[in-house]
C-alpha cells in the first residue's frame, strides 16, 4: 500500500513535476492543493498519509496551515518545504507541528523517505 | 530745475518781506480792529500757505496744488493791504482781499491733482473767481468804506465813481449769491470726492478736505446769515472763525502729506510682512511636500526591492526548482528507463528555454538594456511591439537624452501602458514623447473606459514622485467613458 500525498503548493509547475517525481518513487499522489484553505479541506476530505506543503501561500502561511491541521485532529505527516532556505525561517520549523522541512532544491523521494521514514 | 528752485527761493525772500509790510500796516493802522488776531491770522495764513504751497511746487513742479497754495499766501496779503491808512494801498487791499477765498475754491476742488476737470468744478471755480474778482472791483468803485458803520477811521476810497449805496448793494448781492453759489457747489464736491476715494487716498484727502469743508461752511454761514442782517458780532466771530480755520488748511495739508508717507511706510512694510509671510508657507508647504515625497521614494524602493524578491521567487525560482526536480528523474531514469529519461530531458531543456525567457523580461523590468544602448526611441518601440493593445507611436525623440530624463519618461510610457493593458479596456493606446519648451513632454492616451483613480494605485504616485525627483510635473486625466490621458513634463535643457 503506497504511502498517500497531497501536495500543497500555488505554482502548477512545481505540482506538476514533485507529482511526477513522488509517483517515481512509489508514492501515491491523491491530490493537489493551491492555498492553504483548500488545503485543509483537502485533508478533510483524502486523508493523505503525508502532506507536502509549502510555506508560502498565498491566504495562509504553510505554518498556519499546519498548526491548523493539527488542530483539527489530522494524523498525516507534515513536510514543509520551499524554495528558500531551512536558515530563513529562524525557529519557526521546529516550532510548528510538521514532521521537518525539505528545500525544494534537495526534494526528492528518498530525502522525503528519510525524514518520514 | 535749478531756474525753478531759484525762482522759488525768491518767492518765499518775497512772501517774507511781504508778511513784514503787512505787519508794519496792520500794527501802524488807524482802523484794524482787533489787531493783533489779525495781525497773527495775517502772518499766520499768509506765510503757512506761500511757504507751504512753495515747497509743494518745488516738490511737484507739474502740479498746480504748489502754485495755487502760494497764490493763496500771497494774496492773503490783501488782508493786511484794507488796514492801510495809505488810500491807495486801503484801496488795494479791498479790491483783493476777497480773492484768495476764490483761489482757495479752485485748490480744494481740484485737490489733489490740481486739475479741473469736470464742469461742476469749474462753474464752482468760475463763479468764485466772477464773484471776488470782476465784480469785487465793480463793487470797490461804488462804495465809500469810510462811510460804513464798521469801517471806523478808515481813509476814503480813491477810486470810487459814485458812493450812493444802491449800486454797491446789487453788485454785493450777485457777489454774495455766486459765492454761495461756489461754496455750496465746493462742499459738496469735497464730500463727493471724499467718498469716492481710496482708503489711502483719504489718508492724504482727509485732512485737507475736512479742514476746507469746514471753513466753507462757516463761510457760507457767515454770508448768507451774515446778508440776512445779522448783528457785527457775529459776523466778526464767523469771520475770525473761518479765517482761522482756512489758516489751519496749510497744516491740514502738511499732515495729509505726513499720514501718506507713514501710510506709504507701513503699506510697504505690510506688504513685505505678507510676502514673507507667503513665501515661509510656500516654503515650508515645499519643505513638507519634498519630505512626503522622499518617504514615498524609499517607500517604493523598498516595495520594488519586495516586488522584485517575489517575481523571482514565483518565476524563475520556480521554474528553475521544477527543472531541477526533472534533471534529477532524468537522471534516475537514465539506466532503467533511458526513452523516459531523453523526454525528461527535453521537457527540462523546454522549461529552462521559458526560465531564461522570464528573467530576460525581468531584468527588463529592472532597466532596459535598449534604452540604454540605442535610447527611448527604440525602447518605446519595444514597449509598443510588446503591448497586448495596439499602439500608435505618434513621436519620439530621436536624439539622445540625459539618463535620468529617458529613464522616467520610458517608465511613465511602460506604466501606462500596462495599465492600459490591464484596466483601459482600450482598443488604441497613442504614445507621444517631445522635447519643447526646455522641456521633455511625455503623453500616453488611450480610448478606453476611462474613470482611472489617480491616487488609488501605488503605480501612478511611484511616476509622480520619480517625476517630482526631476522637478517635472505628473497630471492623469480620466474622465469615465472618455479614456485615459497621462501627461508628464521632465525639465530637459
Amino acid at each position: 500500500m503506497p504511502t498517500s500525498v497531497l501536495i500543497v503548493d500555488d505554482h502548477p509547475g512545481f505540482r506538476a513535476s514533485a507529482r511526477r517525481m513522488l509517483e517515481a518513487s512509489g508514492y501515491a499522489v491523491v491530490g493537489e492543493a493551491a492555498d492553504g484553505a483548500a488545503a485543509i479541506a483537502a485533508v478533510g476530505e483524502l486523508g493523505p498519509d503525508l502532506v507536502l506543503l509549502d510555506v508560502q501561500l498565498p491566504d495562509l502561511d504553510g505554518f498556519e496551515v499546519a498548526a491548523r491541521l493539527r488542530a483539527l485532529g489530522t494524523d498525516a505527516e507534515i513536510v514543509l518545504t520551499s524554495s528558500r532556505e531551512r536558515c530563513d525561517f529562524g525557529s519557526a520549523i521546529d516550532e510548528s507541528p510538521a514532521r521537518g522541512f525539505i528545500a525544494k532544491s534537495d526534494l526528492s523521494g528518498p530525502a522525503l523517505a528519510e525524514l518520514v521514514g | 530745475m535749478i531756474g525753478l528752485r531759484r525762482a522759488l527761493v525768491a518767492l518765499g525772500v518775497l512772501a517774507f518781506l511781504l508778511g513784514l509790510g503787512s505787519a508794519a500796516l496792520v500794527t501802524t493802522s488807524d482802523h484794524a480792529s482787533p489787531r493783533g488776531l489779525l495781525l497773527a491770522v495775517v502772518l499766520i495764513a499768509g506765510w503757512s500757505f506761500a511757504f507751504t504751497g512753495l515747497y509743494a511746487w518745488g516738490r511737484r513742479p507739474g502740479n498746480n496744488i504748489g502754485p495755487l497754495m502760494t497764490a493763496v499766501g500771497f494774496t492773503w496779503f490783501f488782508q493786511a493791504f484794507s488796514t492801510a491808512n495809505n488810500p491807495w494801498l486801503f484801496a488795494l487791499g479791498f479790491l483783493g482781499q476777497t480773492l484768495p477765498f476764490a483761489i482757495l475754491v479752485h485748490l480744494l476742488v481740484s485737490f489733489p491733482s490740481g486739475r479741473l476737470q469736470t464742469r461742476l468744478q469749474k462753474v464752482a471755480v468760475g463763479l468764485a473767481y466772477l464773484a471776488t474778482g470782476p465784480l469785487q472791483i465793480v463793487w470797490a468803485l461804488f462804495i465809500d468804506p469810510s462811510q460804513q458803520s464798521d469801517c471806523g477811521g478808515c481813509p476814503e476810497n480813491p477810486i470810487l465813481i459814485d458812493g450812493a449805496e444802491g449800486i454797491s448793494e446789487i453788485v454785493n448781492v450777485f457777489q454774495v449769491l455766486g459765492g454761495v453759489t461756489a461754496i455750496a457747489i465746493a462742499i459738496g464736491l469735497l464730500y463727493r470726492n471724499w467718498r469716492r476715494s481710496t482708503e489711502t487716498e483719504r489718508r492724504v484727502l482727509t485732512p485737507v478736505l475736512a479742514t476746507g469743508g469746514l471753513a466753507f461752511s462757516i463761510l457760507l454761514v457767515q454770508l448768507t446769515v451774515g446778508e440776512l442782517g445779522a448783528s457785527n458780532t457775529f459776523q466778526s466771530v464767523t469771520f475770525v472763525a473761518s479765517i482761522t480755520v482756512f489758516s489751519c488748511l496749510p497744516f491740514a495739508f502738511l499732515f495729509g502729506l505726513l499720514r501718506s508717507r507713514i501710510g506709504r511706510a507701513e503699506e510697504v512694510t505690510t506688504a513685505l510682512s505678507a510676502e514673507n509671510e507667503q513665501l515661509t508657507a510656500e516654503l515650508e508647504a515645499k519643505v513638507e511636500e519634498l519630505r512626503a515625497s522622499r518617504h514615498r521614494i524609499v517607500e517604493a524602493g523598498y516595495a520594488e526591492r519586495r516586488r522584485v524578491e517575489r517575481d523571482l521567487h514565483d518565476g524563475a525560482q520556480q521554474r528553475l526548482m521544477a527543472l531541477t526536480m526533472t534533471l534529477r528523474l532524468a537522471r534516475e531514469k537514465m539506466d532503467a528507463d533511458p526513452a523516459a529519461s531523453a523526454e525528461l530531458l527535453d521537457e527540462a531543456m523546454e522549461e529552462l528555454s521559458a526560465a531564461t525567457a522570464e528573467l530576460r523580461e525581468f531584468a527588463r523590468g529592472i532597466h532596459p538594456v535598449v534604452l540604454s544602448d540605442r535610447g527611448l526611441g527604440a525602447a518605446l518601440d519595444g514597449l509598443a511591439e510588446r503591448s497586448p493593445v495596439p499602439v500608435e507611436i505618434a513621436a519620439a525623440p530621436a536624439e539622445r537624452l540625459p539618463t535620468p530624463v529617458e529613464s522616467a519618461a520610458y517608465f511613465v510610457v511602460a506604466e501606462s501602458l500596462t495599465n492600459v493593458a490591464r484596466y483601459a479596456d482600450a482598443e488604441l493606446a497613442t504614445v507621444r514623447v517631445e522635447r519643447r519648451n526646455g522641456s521633455l513632454e511625455v503623453e500616453i492616451s488611450d480610448d478606453g473606459s476611462g474613470g482611472a483613480d489617480p491616487d488609488a494605485g501605488s503605480g501612478l504616485r511611484g511616476l509622480a514622485d520619480r517625476v517630482a525627483a526631476l522637478d517635472g510635473s505628473f497630471t492623469v486625466r480620466s474622465e469615465a467613458g472618455e479614456g485615459t490621458t497621462v501627461e508628464a513634463r521632465i525639465p530637459c535643457a
